[in-house]
């Protein structure tokens, strides 16, 4: 009954099993680490999968309602894939009032997806953040965490 | 109560209170017959503070009486002030724009003169987040749902927004569900997507539970709790004489 996919997948399963085997042996098993944890894996595969937060809810004995819940609270932690690179648009109030709305614009529809989501081959996300605190430069975005002030949206197109 | 505890005092509307400490201020305005309305309060569970209905004001500031623990004597606090009612009639507008039929929330906005603002809603699914079916389910023994998701985007469901599999069947939650928003059924058992076996019982038929519910409670015996009873002091009844011990 074994067809080749489900083998695969099983392998592709057991690999993040025993990779957050390692993850969760560098901290202490108790439920106070479950955000550090989380946030190891998350680093580690991009998202968070599946079996990695049933193994986190066993291992911490945190029932797998409460790790899903701090799962989905935080912006930083993902279900699905985060592409490699991250081009995050300010959507704070002074990056608004100079013109955010119409970078996202202008990057949407270059690129072809929209803001949540990633390019089909996962190389590129773009993502909105309210206020990265630089105001002064606005409107401004990062890549990968480094900052770009004063967009325009051919300076933006340039970011790709 | 727990009379060893020292007693505070203090005045909800003018009007004098001495409670054990540590009493919500909720229970000590019900002491006086002073009736504050609450929604999320329920109460057999721990206080969540969070529908912030039953809002008090006391020093121009506004604290949540059913999770505020009085602790000091000398507290002066108004449930009915001009402040009090528009912090509420604010809430209750929130409220509506989630659940815009549903009755308890509509007389209390009669009451308050508080209208649903068509601008917040956009998704009026009916559930207030008041938590009260998180808790319960949590107060029974398991944690088999939660609140998943923050602002406009929270709401109840089981991880993975999947069937949740430390759910028992209880229906704890669809009990204290202040709007009946918990779809379930009690014979076939069903809830949050999942079906369960029923524990009839081997004397008298009565549905006692869910296997898993049983299990949970630690209880062996699959005998209802009438039957269960009537064993047991049939069980004293035979027992010899001798084994009774009298000083
Ligand atoms: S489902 Fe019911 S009990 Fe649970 S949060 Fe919504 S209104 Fe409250
Ligand atoms: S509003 Fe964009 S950095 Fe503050
Ligand atoms: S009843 Fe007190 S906050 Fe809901």
């Amino acid at each position: 009954m074994d067809s080749k996919e489900s083998m695969e997948s099983r392998e592709a399963k057991d690999s993040i099993k025993s990779q957050v085997e390692g993850l969760l042996g560098s901290r202490p098993r108790q439920a106070r680490h479950l955000l550090a944890v989380l946030q190891d894996i998350q680093a580690a595969f991009r998202y968070l999968p599946k079996e990695a937060l049933l193994m986190v809810s066993e291992k911490l004995e945190v029932s797998a309602a409460r790790v899903f819940a701090v799962a989905g609270f935080y912006k930083a932690l993902s279900f699905s894939p985060k592409a490699e690179r991250l081009l995050t648009v300010c959507q704070g109030t002074a990056c608004h009032l100079r013109g955010s709305e119409k970078l996202i614009q202008t990057l949407e529809s270059r690129l072809g997806f929209k803001i949540g989501q990633s390019s089909t081959d996962g190389r590129l996300g773009l993502e909105t953040v309210n206020c990265l605190g630089a105001c002064a430069l606005a409107p401004v975005a990062t890549v990968d965490g480094a900052v770009h002030g004063h967009l325009t949206p051919e300076k933006a197109l340039d970011l790709i | 109560m727990d009379h060893t505890l020292p007693k505070v005092t203090g005045t909800i509307d003018g009007h004098e209170f001495e409670v054990c400490h540590g009493t919500t201020l909720l229970e000590a305005a019900k002491t006086l017959g002073i009736k504050i309305p609450t929604l999320c309060h329920h109460p057999g569970l721990p206080p969540d503070g969070n529908c912030r209905l039953c809002l008090v004001e006391t020093g121009d500031k506004l604290l949540a009486s059913c999770a505020f623990p009085i602790r000091a004597s000398g507290g002066v606090y108004l449930t009915h002030s001009p402040l009090v009612f528009e912090a509420r009639a604010f809430v209750l507008k929130l409220l509506l724009s989630r659940a815009p039929n549903n009755k308890e929330l509509l007389k209390l906005a009669e009451e308050y003169g508080a209208q649903a603002d068509p601008r917040l809603s956009d998704d009026p699914d009916g559930c207030l987040r008041c938590a009260r079916c998180v808790r319960a389910c949590q107060a029974a023994g398991s944690q088999a749902i939660a609140l998943i998701g923050r602002g406009r985007g929270r709401k109840v469901a089981g991880p993975f927004f999947e069937p949740p599999l430390d759910c028992v069947g209880c229906l704890a939650c669809a009990r204290s569900c202040p709007t009946g928003l918990i779809a379930c059924g009690e014979e076939p058992r069903v809830i949050w997507g999942r079906q369960f076996d029923l524990v009839k019982c081997p004397q008298c038929g009565r549905t006692v539970g869910t296997p898993e519910e049983l299990k949970r409670a630690g209880i062996t015996s699959w005998l209802c709790p009438d039957c269960r009873r009537r064993e047991y002091s049939q069980a004293l009844k035979n027992l010899p004489e001798a084994s009774f011990v009298r000083n």
